[in-house]
Parts: structure tokens; C-alpha cells; sequence
């Protein structure tokens, strides 16, 4: 009797609680979102080449079909070459973020993230071996990166949990470790290359939205989305998980499962990220702090909002990199580092 | 007596250090002051018998002024000509192998300033070894680049027959075009990320003598990276792809950005030889007429 009592109040704060969780996610992500969207047409009228304010919004908002006054050559700029671009920023910067904010909830770590966990490095030399062993093959891309991400963060995890258990002074080793050692198979796969592919090569490793095609576009943008949602939907499960893999297990997660599924959908939107744009570095760790610090630590929160503002992030920076020294351009990997090196050190200080 | 082996290490190490071969010169004949193309001052033997080139472009050279058989070293993009394949590779332009180099005893090390091996020049320099930069960023710094070596290898007569057939072709390329508007070109160096050649490109002097003006002639450094809605909006009459070569089949496509280019419409894109156009040398004229029958194929019917 005593326990019934004392349960039944419990169980309905919680769900009122996530009720209220529930509306407030929707309100904060249903403004972020419609703020992605408004840079998004904003960023697009932003480029190495001036073109006509009205007629851009004008041919934006009618995606080329209305007479809006630009010429061929302006139409095509805007709508085949900056609005992918930007739409791919977008896809890139959701992922990272969603999936930082995932590996750091599901790891208990704050440091755990794509970059610096050795991941984005697996799915690197996963793209580099498609493009040496299977060029021709356009799927091979994404897939070898996804591949590589997976063992990556197997590995990684492996590596983590020794004997004693995993610490996060171990996951942070084994990423560093991982980290390196995938970086020397890059060094040595690209001085294997010829000279010409390696320049291109290079700039790429650093995140570079300019040179993808099509198709990476579209899987880009269904993986975010597909895979944004797969990790939202067990934001529940992450926040027990963040309790103790024991707690969260006594507290009925499934806990191998929800590890599996969270592994397999990050992966995959690193990977996808990757064999579209190289190494972009910092969103999955400034990101989802900069969320947690203004909107709490629910994950249920955190996964979904940080999606969209990563999104907004590897937007402006990437316009930053294309505008900065037009008509030349700078790779979008080192504008996030340059902002997200001091952010994420202003976000230590203040604890 | 442990002052004494103390004293006896440090005068071994002394003279350890002190005899390295520091002045080292095979041969050790008369020097003379030589100027290099970058300005510096080298001591050099009266003849020099034993070169090590670390640039295609320069290996190319020193076989079109007949110094070719004192070749004890090049790299391993150095192919042309085809006996060049056969000297002792000492490593790529940008990784070459010091140790090997000093194996072999050469008494200059030719560089180009675009391997930027500054740290490696003080290396050699130290073994007693002279190096010779060049730096040529246009067709009258190639020339520049085989008087001066010419002059290095003492194979002046040799070079002015060269010079003086590579001079006539260049004026023939430039008169044939002289009257000819101006052609705008785009110069693609790589499609995915999209690569072009900048203001202080040598391709860029190529494109002006040979009748054309490249879109990106003002664009700062050698090799940008470019924006592609730029390169569109620039609306090339020409695409210029180098490819071929020791590039392979890499290179042979346009940038998707730029199908829709006048270039591209009008059937306008043309494939160069890319060793014709990357290595400032005597190949480099077969590279001006090659562009100029791309830029103006009326005048070359």
C-alpha cells in the first residue's frame, strides 16, 4: 500500500514533467527551425558573386519556377550551385551535432565527439579507400564511410573498456589513440597517391561543401533527418543511460540495444557527413554544449535542438569561407575550428 | 686521471665534430661565384660534373642543353626525356631523400622554389653541397632558366641553338594571334574541389602570349581554390583542361558547375598535355602552341 502511495504521485509528475518536456521541445525546435530556414534563404543571397536581393528571395521561394527577373547564369548560381551547398552545410552540421550530443550522452563523457574520438577519421579512410580502389562507384563513398565510422567507433569503444571498466580518462585515450593512428594511414595512403589528387585530397580532409554531387547531397539530407530522429526517439533511454549503464539497465533501458542503435545511427550520420565533405571538426563538441548550457541537460532537448543549431553553425561558416577571400575559398573545416576552439574554451571557463 | 678521460672525451668530440666534412668538394678544383636565379651567391667547381635535379621541369632542361649524361640524381615524377627514367630516383619533389642525395655526391642540387625546401637547402649546404634555385614564373623566366644553367654546365653554345628555336617559336605563336581578340579562358587544374591557376601562375603568362585572357589572371597566388559561381559567372568562351601526361585520366571532366558555361555549350573545351603547361621548360613552347590552336582554332586551319 505504502508503495503504491508513494508511486502513484511520482509516475504522474513524470509524466506531466514529460508532457511539459514534450511542448517545450516542439516550441524551441519549431523556432530554431524556422530560424535555420530564414539564414538559410539569407545565406544564399551571400556569395563570391552580387546578385539581385528581390529576385533572389523571389526565385527561392517559387525554387526557380516563377519569372523573377535573373538571368540564366544568376539562376543557376543560386539555385544549382549556393542553395545545395548551403543545404548541404546544413545536413552536415545537423549531423555532427546530433551525434556529438548523442556519443556524449551515451558515453558519459562531455569530450566524446566525432572528431575527436578518432570516428570522422574512420569514415575518412573509409571514403579515401573508395575513391582509390572503387572511383567509378558512386555509392561506394558513403557506404566505405560509414563502414569506417562503425569500426571506428567499435574500436573506440573496445579499446575504452579494459579490464577495470571504462573510464572516460580510457575513452578519451582510445580516441586519441584511434585518432592518430588512422591519421598516419591517411599520411601513408596519400603519399602513395599522385601529386595532384593529393592537394585536392588535403583540402577535402579539412571539410570542404564545395565539391559533392548530387546524389551525396540527397543521402546527406534523408541520413540527417532518418537518423536525427532514430537518436531523438531514444533521448529517453540516453538520459538513463547517463545515470550508469547498471542504472539505466535496473531501470528497464535495454541497454545493449539502445548502445547498438545509437552507435549504428551516429555512424551513419558521420559517415554520410564525411564522404560528403570531408572532416568538419568542432560542430558535434561546441554545439551540443552551447544547447545543454542554455536549454538543460534533457537529451530529449539537447538531441533534437542541437541538430538544428549545428546546422546553423556549419551554415555561417561555411559562408564565411566562401566569402571571406572570393573569389578564392577557404576549406568550412577551418572556420568551425577557428570559431569553436575559443567558444569551446569560453564554455570551460564558465564551467 | 678522471680529468684526464674527461679532457680525452672532449677533445675526441671536438675533433668528431670539427672534422665532419664540412668544405667537402669531389674533386676539390678551382671554385667560381655563381648566381643562382633566386639571387643567392654558390661556390661552384669550374666544371660541374655531377648534378642532382629535384624538378621534372629542371631535369628537362638540363637534357635539352645536352648535360643530361651528368644526371646522378632525379626524381620520380622526372620522365621525359625517357632516359631520365633511367638515372637514380632519390624520392618525389617533395620528399626527397637527403641521405641518398649526399650518397651521391653531387656538387649542385637543383631546386625549384616551388618545393619550398628551405630547411633542406641549409642541409646540403652544410655537406658542402651548392644548390641552385630556380625560379621562373614566365615564358621569359624559362628562357631566363636556360641561360642560366646553360651557363652553370658551361654549355652555352649548346643552349643558344635551343634558345634561339624556342624564341622564333614563341614570336610565331604571338604573331599568328597578334590581330585575334582576346579569347576568355578558364584554366581548370582539378574539378572536385575546382583548382585554377592564379595571378602568379606561369599558365597565366602562357594564356595571355597565346591569344587568350584567363578569367582568373588577377586572382591572388598560384594555385586557388576557386568559387565555382564565380567561374561560372565569368562566362568562359574556353575551357582549358591540362590532362594526359604524368596526370594519367585524371582531370579530363568539366566541373558539373560550369556545364552550362558558354564553353561548354559551344563545344569549346580543350585538353592540354598537363607536362606541357605545369613545367616551366623547353616542352613549355610545344605547351604555348598547343593553347594557342585551342584558343584560336580559325587561325590554325
Amino acid at each position: 500500500m505504502m508503495t503504491v502511495a508513494i508511486e502513484e504521485p511520482q509516475s504522474q509528475i513524470t509524466f506531466q514533467g514529460a508532457r511539459m518536456t514534450l511542448r517545450k521541445t516542439l516550441v524551441v525546435c519549431s523556432l530554431l527551425l524556422l530560424g535555420l530556414l530564414v539564414l538559410i534563404v539569407l545565406m544564399s543571397l551571400l556569395g563570391s558573386e552580387t546578385l539581385p536581393v528581390g529576385g533572389s528571395i523571389c526565385a527561392i521561394g517559387t525554387l526557380g519556377r516563377g519569372d523573377c527577373g535573373l538571368t540564366s547564369d544568376q539562376s543557376l548560381i543560386l539555385l544549382n550551385i549556393r542553395l545545395p551547398r548551403i543545404l548541404l552545410g546544413a545536413s552536415v552540421g545537423a549531423s555532427l551535432a546530433a551525434a556529438g550530443a548523442s556519443y556524449q550522452a551515451l558515453l558519459r563523457n562531455p569530450l566524446a565527439e566525432p572528431y575527436l574520438l578518432g570516428i570522422s577519421n574512420g569514415a575518412a579512410v573509409g571514403t579515401m579507400l573508395a575513391l582509390v580502389f572503387l572511383g567509378s562507384f558512386e555509392w561506394a563513398r558513403p557506404l566505405m564511410a560509414f563502414s569506417g565510422a562503425l569500426l571506428a567507433t567499435l574500436l573506440v569503444y573496445r579499446l575504452a573498456h579494459g579490464r577495470t571498466g571504462a573510464t572516460p580518462e580510457r575513452l578519451i585515450l582510445a580516441g586519441v589513440i584511434v585518432t592518430t593512428f588512422l591519421s598516419s594511414v591517411i599520411v601513408f595512403v596519400t603519399t602513395l597517391m599522385d601529386a595532384t589528387r593529393i592537394r585536392s585530397f588535403t583540402f577535402w580532409l579539412l571539410g570542404d561543401l564545395s565539391g559533392t554531387t548530387n546524389e551525396l547531397l540527397v543521402i546527406a539530407i534523408v541520413v540527417a533527418v532518418l537518423c536525427t530522429s532514430v537518436l531523438a526517439a531514444n533521448a529517453r533511454s540516453l538520459n538513463l543511460l547517463m545515470l550508469g549503464e547498471r542504472d539505466a539497465f535496473d531501470l528497464g533501458v535495454e541497454v545493449s540495444r539502445v548502445r547498438l542503435i545509437v552507435f549504428v545511427a551516429a555512424s551513419l550520420l558521420v559517415g554520410s557527413s564525411v564522404a560528403a565533405s570531408g572532416s568538419v571538426g568542432y560542430v558535434g563538441l561546441v554545439v551540443p554544449h552551447l544547447v545543454r548550457l542554455s536549454l538543460g541537460g534533457d537529451n530529449r532537448m539537447t538531441v533534437p535542438a542541437a541538430a538544428i543549431s549545428g546546422a546553423v553553425f556549419v551554415v555561417v561558416a561555411d559562408t564565411i569561407a566562401r566569402t571571406v577571400i572570393a573569389p578564392r575559398e577557404l576549406p568550412v573545416g577551418a572556420i568551425t575550428a577557428i570559431i569553436g576552439a575559443p567558444l569551446f574554451i569560453y564554455l570551460l571557463k564558465r564551467g | 686521471m678522471r680529468l684526464n678521460r674527461t679532457y680525452l672525451i672532449a677533445l675526441l668530440l671536438v675533433c668528431v665534430v670539427g672534422c665532419a666534412p664540412r668544405n667537402y668538394q669531389p674533386g676539390n678544383a678551382q671554385l667560381r661565384q655563381f648566381k643562382d636565379e633566386a639571387g643567392r651567391t654558390l661556390s661552384v667547381p669550374a666544371r660541374v660534373d655531377r648534378l642532382v635535379s629535384l624538378a621534372p621541369n629542371l631535369t628537362e632542361i638540363v637534357y635539352a642543353i645536352g648535360a643530361g649524361d651528368r644526371l646522378v640524381g632525379n626524381t620520380t615524377y622526372c620522365d621525359y626525356p625517357a632516359q631520365a627514367r633511367q638515372v637514380e630516383k632519390i624520392g618525389d619533389t617533395l620528399h626527397p631523400s637527403i641521405e641518398r642525395i649526399i650518397a651521391l655526391r653531387p656538387q649542385v642540387v637543383l631546386v625549384s622554389t616551388a618545393s619550398q625546401l628551405e630547411a633542406f637547402t641549409k642541409q646540403l649546404n652544410d655537406q658542402g653541397i651548392a644548390v641552385y634555385v630556380s625560379d621562373p614564373h614566365d615564358l621569359d623566366g624559362v628562357f631566363h632558366s636556360i641561360a642560366s644553367l646553360s651557363e652553370l654546365l658551361n654549355q652555352s653554345s649548346a643552349a643558344q641553338t635551343l634558345l634561339t628555336d624556342l624564341r622564333a617559336r614563341t614570336n610565331a605563336v604571338e604573331n599568328a594571334v597578334k590581330s585575334a581578340a582576346p579569347v576568355a579562358v578558364f584554366y581548370q587544374v582539378s574539378a572536385q574541389p575546382l583548382y585554377t591557376a592564379g595571378r602568379d601562375s606561369f599558365v597565366t603568362d602562357l594564356i595571355r602570349r597565346a591569344g587568350g585572357k584567363s578569367v582568373t589572371a588577377e586572382v591572388p597566388g598560384a594555385w586557388p581554390k576557386f568559387s565555382a559561381e564565380s567561374a561560372l559567372a565569368a562566362r568562359p568562351e574556353t575551357i582549358i583542361l591540362p590532362t594526359g601526361g604524368s596526370l594519367g585520366d585524371t582531370n579530363s571532366f568539366v566541373a558539373d558547375p560550369l556545364k552550362s558555361s558558354p564553353a561548354v555549350t559551344n563545344g569549346r573545351v580543350y585538353k592540354i598535355n598537363a607536362d606541357h603547361l605545369s613545367r616551366p621548360g623547353p616542352r613549355s613552347i610545344t605547351g604555348l602552341e598547343e593553347m594557342a590552336r585551342s584558343l584560336h582554332p580559325e587561325l590554325y586551319k
